[in-house]
């Protein structure tokens, strides 16, 4: 080892930072010193006017405690979890399918799957209204069918809301139950079947275990942002079908309280956190995937 | 081993509950009646009309101008910590790890009121900036992940056969990595220029005046009822998005 | 940091640089407030750029600005609202000398208007809030709030989503005043609205309109000149002002005291009001410009329309929405109670 040139190992952690730094400052400045302004504000008063206050309180926090919001907080998490639950019931057999398929089938089954998703947000849920119109296809053939009174609306309900929620969320549930799918070695299927194993139990006890990485991901990928859907509550849901996302929302767009839409959103996050570092801390207790992959989930 | 056709029959409803909503939107486009409940005859007039609303372009020539450069600045971002990531495996990159999967998974709305926030309090108004920081931040991650993904299949032996041959190390990324990894930079920008245009809500928050985007617009459509027209829009666009994934499957095809 | 920053900055230079050219009018106001030929003939008149940002609520454009958006030279807030922005300095004063047109401006409508000396801001558009409805689907239409009871419309009517406009139809269907502080009566406002909520699709401050074009909505809490405008797209849509009394408001003209375009801000106001621009905006957008010399320039059809000119009985009973300073935060609380009940 000649001196006059710095330590590989210097050197190694010289290149380690120059290609760290810049995302790490960036997502350090942009995403945690912001959240962590949320939970700041979330302790100072609202201005009489709108804006900020001058100085701190509790009063904002424990106006939280109020039985409203508890509600809505129920009901954010009811609809996220039954979200959750459609879309996986939808997407474990989907993905199961596509992995299973013939190799020319896989590619055109993914890009179909994932075509509608590169069409905006916003048009999507707008074509919904559309289709659920009281003057629609959809009512009408319901109405024929004697399901529904001739003047009822299918719009703006929690079912509907729940029904936009899955579609937006499902291509997010398939993909990587799909991926997971297809990493699996199916002859562990196969030799469960040999053994006497029926279908089911097949399934049940060597499929699903078997993509478990790719169910978390897919859970976590849909439960976490429909914690925080606001849109789709906005444009096909009720005033009693309002989530966690639309409050927030109107406190900042509407009442011009930031304070108190900083509280909501602090309550957001640490709703939003405490999955996340459930799946951590198991990862970590039964290191499950921790040697499998360096990637973020 | 006699499979069930539950899974088969699972798909094709799924795809159809994909599709249908979207079939509505392309049907009724064509549809001279103003709500598009009824079909009332065929008719191009839609299409004409969208050429002349001045606002529509406006925001679509926004949103491109958005897209591009916010695209730019996350591929650099996300690339590098996409390389920071495969090489690397110490504390700080677990950190760094859980730090860029945070955006992924955030609701839409907390990045949105943190960021108003953020910018209030450091005191820069709300504009063409704001809008662009706040893309960079949620398509980073993205395209991370990307060509973390490609990374993973990489062969590191060719950069070390590169290497052996006695190529300095800038040569050697400049010349082996680059190329190699390059599917995998252009899928990450992809991506993250489709989020840059699609973004409504984080938009919506750290907009300011005269930055209306083409979502903020369609939003705006939506709530003012202008359905024909959205419909027209939107089948353009999926017409465009129809013909820029058909060509990238093209091109990723000859390369390989 | 400072490369990505740098890097953006150089980018957006490049971007913004092709604007900096002409002058620029940037107004901040109402979805579909102004003639869009009217502001075409300013533009050539004056050799600038008018760009219009849309807001569809006053808090709306009030949290905007306080957040920091700084760049809007003409605003158009409902009264309220200019009373709250004047107390914080936000507005500029206005140079009458500027403004010779004032003089057209209704001296009745001065008379309930919250700046009558035009200081800081000038009257625009007066509006009225009322029921409309399709004809030909809701039976026996009678014009009062109690229609809103009707559960047989379950599903298919709408309220505003503002807090002011619909615990005040409330108030006014119990008899109170529309900016009534009484706690009692707030809380009775509350129970009957709630007791609406349970035959509400949504509240809705825009949607409604082409709600009700199609068909969507039966009934719907209206802004007089929305449903106005949609009536050229579905002849079965009326409107009627409920005999209880309900809410007039006025939009204003104001100049935010950061416009960088002053001079031409008041120009634009006073285009706004010459007697022809003011008749044929009130023609075309359906609200009222309340330019008493541009009445005898509208047509036989609008001088007779009730929404516009409301009659003498029913004006009696009707109030101009106010700022309550404190007071707000009650209603602010009884708003929150009727979203959050069942």
């Amino acid at each position: 080892m000649t001196s006059g040139q710095p330590a590989p190992e210097e050197r190694r952690r010289l290149n380690e930072w120059l290609l760290t730094a810049p995302s790490l400052l960036w997502l350090a400045v942009l995403v945690l010193v912001p959240t962590a302004i949320v939970f700041v504000i979330a302790f100072k008063p609202p201005d009489i006017d709108g804006g900020i206050g001058a100085g701190w309180t509790v009063a904002t926090l424990r106006s939280l405690a109020r039985s409203s919001y508890a509600r809505i907080a129920w009901r954010t998490l009811y609809l996220s979890f039954l979200t959750t639950a459609g879309c996986m019931l939808l997407a474990v057999p989907t993905g199961y399918f596509i992995a299973r398929v013939d190799r020319a089938w896989r590619q055109s089954l993914l890009l179909l799957v994932v075509i509608p998703f590169w069409t905006s947000f916003l048009i999507r849920i707008f074509a919904w209204k559309v289709l659920l119109h009281p003057d629609g296809p959809v009512k009408a053939a319901l109405a024929w069918l004697g399901l529904v009174p001739p003047n009822a609306g299918l719009l703006y309900n929690a079912g509907a809301v729940l029904l936009v929620m899955i579609y937006t969320s499902l291509p997010f549930a398939i993909l990587p139950v799909y991926a997971a799918a297809e990493k699996l070695d199916y002859t562990l299927v196969e030799a469960a079947r040999d053994l006497g194993a029926t279908p089911l139990g097949a399934f049940f006890r060597v499929f699903v275990p078997g993509i478990s990485r790719g169910l978390v991901a897919a859970t976590l990928l849909v439960f976490i942002p429909s914690l925080g859907s606001y849109i789709i509550p906005d444009l096909v849901g009720s005033p009693s079908s309002e989530m966690l996302g639309n409050v927030i929302a109107q406190r900042v767009f509407v009442e011009r309280n930031l304070p108190h839409a900083s509280a909501l959103a602090a309550v957001l996050t640490v709703a939003v956190l405490a999955p996340m570092l459930a799946v951590l801390l198991l990862r970590r207790n039964g290191e499950v995937g921790a040697a499998q992959s360096r990637g973020p989930l | 081993m006699r499979r069930s056709r539950f899974p088969l029959l699972v798909t094709v409803a799924v795809l159809l509950f994909f599709y249908l909503p979207i079939l509505v939107l392309v049907v009724n486009s064509f549809n001279a009646s103003r709500f598009g409940t009824t079909w009332q005859g065929w008719t191009l007039h839609w299409y004409a009309r969208l050429t002349t609303e001045r606002d529509i372009w406006d925001a679509l020539r926004l949103t491109l101008e958005i897209a591009f450069v916010s695209t730019a600045a996350s591929v650099v971002l996300g690339t590098t910590a996409a390389l920071a990531l495969h090489r690397f495996s110490s504390r700080v990159q677990r950190f760094h790890s859980a730090l860029i999967s945070v955006p992924l998974v955030m609701p839409e709305i907390l990045m949105g009121i943190s960021l108003l926030l953020f910018f209030a309090a450091i005191g820069l108004d709300l504009g063409l900036l704001t809008v662009i920081l706040a893309h960079v931040t949620f398509s980073l991650s993205y395209v991370a992940l990307v060509v973390l993904g490609r990374l993973e299949g990489f062969d590191d032996s060719l950069l070390e056969a590169a290497r052996d041959l006695g190529a300095g190390r800038w040569y050697t990324a400049r010349r082996v990595l680059l190329p190699l990894l390059a599917p995998g930079i252009a899928a990450g920008g992809l991506l993250a220029f489709t989020l840059s245009v699609d973004d409504f809500v984080i938009t919506f928050f750290v907009a300011g005046p005269g930055t209306t985007t083409l979502p903020i617009r369609i939003y705006s459509m939506i709530k003012h009822g202008s359905p024909p027209l959205i419909n027209a829009l939107s089948t353009l666009l999926l017409l465009v998005t129809f013909l820029a994934v058909w060509l990238s499957q093209r091109l990723a095809t000859r390369r390989t | 940091m400072r490369r990505p920053l740098s890097f953006v900055a150089l980018a957006l230079l490049a971007v913004a640089g092709c604007k900096q050219q002409a002058k620029v009018l940037h107004v901040y106001t109402w979805a579909d407030y102004v003639k869009p030929e009217l502001v075409a003939r300013f533009e050539q008149a004056e050799g600038c750029m008018v760009v219009i940002d849309t807001f569809d609520s006053n808090e709306a454009m009030y949290a905007k600005l306080k957040a920091g958006a700084g760049g809007y030279d003409i605003i158009t807030p409902s009264s309220y609202m200019v009373q709250v922005m004047h107390r914080q300095g936000m507005l500029l004063p206005l140079d009458h000398a500027q403004l010779p047109n004032l003089a057209n401006i209704d001296p009745d409508v001065l008379k309930i208007a919250i700046d009558p000396k035009m200081d800081h801001s000038v009257p625009y558009m007066m509006t009225i809030t009322g029921i409309a409805y399709l004809q030909n689907k809701v039976k026996d239409f009678r014009p009062t709030w109690a229609m809103l009871d009707r559960t047989d419309l379950a599903g298919r009517m709408t309220m505003l989503a503002d807090m002011r406009e619909t615990i005040g139809a409330a108030l006014k269907f119990l008899g109170y005043s529309i900016n009534s502080t009484d706690p009692k009566q707030l809380e009775a406002a509350r129970d009957v609205v709630i007791r609406w909520k349970k035959n509400l699709a949504k509240f809705e401050n825009e949607q409604y309109k082409t709600g009700l074009a199609s068909g969507e909505f039966l009934l719907v809490h209206a802004y007089s000149g929305d449903i106005l405008q949609v009536q050229g797209e579905n002849a079965d849509i009326a409107f009627a002002v409920p005999e209880e009394g309900t809410s007039i408001a006025c939009d204003d003209l104001v100049i935010p005291i950061q416009s960088r375009q002053a001079a031409l801000a008041l120009r634009f106001i006073n285009f706004l009001h010459d007697p022809t621009v003011a008749a044929e905006n009130t023609e075309f957008i359906s609200y009222l410009c309340p330019n008493k010399a541009s009445y005898p320039l509208l047509s036989e059809e609008t001088r007779a329309n009730p929404a516009l000119f409301v009659p003498v009985e029913i004006q009696a009973k009707c109030e101009v929405i106010t700022d309550l300073g404190n007071d707000n935060a009650a209603y602010a609380r009884i708003w929150d109670e009727i979203k959050a009940a069942r």
